[in-house]
């Protein structure tokens, strides 16, 4: 039976789609703070041969018993992993490759086999019917609402209410594992716990995308949020919102373009990472370059003021600008008003020189003192430190300084402004 | 707790605060600590001293069940570890956490709580004001909501202490402390520990640096594969205690573990 017009039949299937991204990205989130992601994808492709056998011995798609089947194969999957590590020696992340790789090809066999028998194919399997939904409902209420969409709240209003009460548990076993053992965090009964929580949400995120790309939904938006948000119940939330958001634009965009929405969906998924990477206000691509645009600009800023101070000093010429950009920058410092005509600084100009002269030397005659170098070697690592010294650190060399206000090469150093 | 006040069956003497009874520690099967017998009567700042390699943090894991005993027991107060998690605050090495997990400072202090909490209590006002108390006593209550990952070294091992402070525990055991931090923070942390003894507290501290342990440690274990030597720090920090903590003479300890471990002899 059909879940009403074809509108009502898009609501349905973009809810689901949203129910079953939130339940992905929730449980995601605890499997990227554990550095653990491709576990999801190792846990997504295991369950496949338990979903088939349940199916098969005749179990309903998207009920219980196949969700209890997943969550077997999922622990069956990690205890082979930890199998193979103690008796093979074989390391963790190969021990999962070889594992989870075996029970998907037996799954793909045992499902080709019983294709005959069963209402399951391979393709649906790697792909998803987000848009069958909506076609295999249940009276609900007396409203006829799509199976997946049943199954997959169910999971969803699970997850939640088991998260909620647990999520402390939940962040000190990720965080500090000897730390909650030695609390009294049950911490292999937490970790047992989310990896079935994983196996649950990927079995109900194989209907929407596929076991391929449920991937995306588990891995996707929680590594966008955590780029942004810095905390793990934001990080959740915001995960959350990326997932359901991804779902809904993906499948309306899917429906535009005549494609398939499990694909549009991860590739909304990846844009916001993309976006969220280049963004992201601490360390996101554009404020990376941005902080070393601003810090390049200072340093020909001062530089050039510097040059043009020491040639007053010595009543001289100043040295020409050394780069491009602090040719630019001694323009700039022209329209400013804070280098005036050939040779001479105003007042704001000159207080901002002096106090790149004044880092400069202090830092030589610390070095000179300190370090026991000769005269030759003092100035290079000023050139540099001298960008990044601040007052309270001018005044701490100053008063450490013994002798004078000389520098090694016997000029004055000038005082804080 | 009662039993601590309970006079031992033997005689008149307290029951000691921590009593490790002929402890064997090992790794899969390799042995790594011998037969360790180590009696802390009362509180005071105890230092675990020895080598690299030589079993210092592995004391403080077996006594937490972190890592499994080969023979031996553990008793706190009288009572084994089971009965006593409430009592033990832990401060594990700075190695052992991902500092990039997103948590804050606020965050980690009140995991300290959650012992006391139980499993599925969520955390409320008094848990959070004891969360921000401990953080103001090592001098970090204006760096509360920042990233753990975002603070100096020092810092993030004293955001560790402060979690210990939260849980309000009888016995401290802390794991290397004071590596990685620079003198300020080091300052810091001793203090907090001195008023923790000052408050009654056992505070255990395992500790790799011979000239700070002389002035810092009431009592000190010398620890290098087996107990070497346990008690008042002036009385164990003797050169000929130290040449048998730090000569290797324990390469035959060592030869026969690896020789457990692989089923084999040694040469």
């Amino acid at each position: 039976m059909m879940a009403g017009t074809a509108g009502g039949m898009h609501l349905w299937a973009i809810a689901t789609a949203s129910v079953v991204a939130a339940a992905c990205a929730l449980v995601g989130t605890l499997l990227v703070v554990r550095r653990q992601s491709l576990l999801g994808d190792a846990i997504g492709h295991a369950v496949l041969p338990g979903i088939a056998l349940a199916v098969l011995a005749g179990a309903r798609p998207g009920g219980v018993a196949v969700f209890g089947a997943a969550v077997a194969c999922a622990l069956v999957t990690v205890g082979l992993v930890q199998v193979l590590r103690a008796v093979a020696g074989l390391a963790e992340d190969a021990g999962a490759g070889v594992v989870f790789t075996s029970l998907f090809a037996a799954g793909v066999v045992i499902v080709t086999l019983g294709a005959s028998r069963i209402d399951l194919d391979a393709s649906c399997v790697l792909y998803g019917i987000l848009e069958m939904v909506p076609f295999d409902t249940v009276p609900v209420g007396g409203v006829e609402v799509p199976r997946g969409f049943v199954s997959s709240a169910a999971v969803l209003a699970a997850l939640v209410a088991v998260a909620v009460p647990t999520w402390k548990l939940q962040v000190f076993s990720a965080f500090d594992p000897d730390g909650a053992r030695a609390a009294g965090v049950p911490v292999a009964a937490v970790t047992t716990g989310l990896l079935a929580a994983t196996a649950v949400a990927t079995v109900a995120g194989f209907e929407v995308v596929g076991a391929v790309l449920v991937v995306a939904l588990l891995v996707v938006p929680a590594a966008a949020a955590e780029l942004l948000v810095h905390r793990l119940h934001r990080v959740a939330l915001l995960a959350v919102a990326f997932a359901v958001g991804g779902a809904i634009v993906g499948y309306l965009l899917a429906y535009r373009w005549n494609t398939s929405a499990g694909g549009v969906i991860a590739v909304v998924l990846v844009a916001q990472y993309v976006v969220a990477a280049l963004l992201a206000p601490e360390d996101g691509c554009v404020a990376q370059v941005a902080g070393r645009v601003r810090f390049a600009w200072r340093v020909a800023r001062e530089d050039r003021l510097a040059a043009v101070w020491r040639a007053m000093e010595q009543r001289g010429t100043p040295a020409g600008p050394r780069s491009a950009l602090e040719h630019l920058a001694g323009w700039w410092l022209r329209v400013r008003g804070r280098i005036v005509g050939a040779a001479s600084l105003s007042a704001a100009g000159r207080r901002e020189a002096e106090m790149v002269v004044r880092s400069h030397r202090l830092w030589e005659a610390w070095l000179g003192r300190h370090a026991d170098l000769p005269l030759d070697h003092l100035h290079p690592p000023a050139e540099w430190v001298e960008h990044h010294l601040g007052e309270a650190a001018r005044r701490r060399i100053e008063a450490e300084l013994e002798h004078g206000r000389g520098d090694p090469h016997g000029r004055e150093i000038p005082p804080e402004a | 707790m009662t039993d601590s006040a309970t006079p031992s069956a033997t005689g008149d003497r307290p029951v000691p605060l921590v009593e490790f009874h002929d402890v064997t520690v090992a790794y899969g099967r390799r042995p790594v600590l011998w037969n360790v017998d180590l009696v802390i009567d009362a509180p005071c700042l105890f230092g675990i001293i020895g080598p690299n390699g030589a079993g210092k943090s592995t004391l403080l894991k077996a006594a937490l069940g972190l890592v499994p005993l080969v023979g031996g027991t553990v008793r706190f107060a009288g009572v084994p570890l089971a009965r006593a998690r409430h009592t033990i605050g832990y401060v594990p090495q700075r190695e052992s956490v991902d500092w990039d997990f997103p948590v804050s400072a606020f965050d980690v202090v009140l995991m300290g709580t959650y012992g006391r909490l139980g499993w599925f209590r969520r955390p409320g006002p008094a848990e959070r004001a004891s969360a921000r108390d401990s953080l103001a006593r090592v001098g970090l209550a204006d760096v509360a909501d920042r990233q753990i990952g975002r603070l100096s070294g020092g810092q993030q091992q004293r955001v560790f202490l402060a979690r210990a402070l939260a849980q309000e525990a009888a016995i401290y055991l802390l794991d290397e402390p004071m590596a990685g931090v620079d003198a300020r923070s080091q300052e810091q942390i001793f203090d907090v520990l001195a008023s923790l003894r000052a408050s009654g507290r056992l505070v255990v501290v395992v500790h790799h640096d011979l000239r700070t342990a002389a002035e810092w440690f009431d009592r000190v274990a010398l620890i290098d594969m087996r107990l070497v030597a346990a008690g008042p720090t002036a009385t164990v920090l003797t050169p000929d205690n130290l040449r048998r903590t730090y000569s290797g003479q324990v390469e035959l300890l060592r030869e026969v573990g690896l020789a457990v471990a692989e089923r084999g002899r040694t040469s």
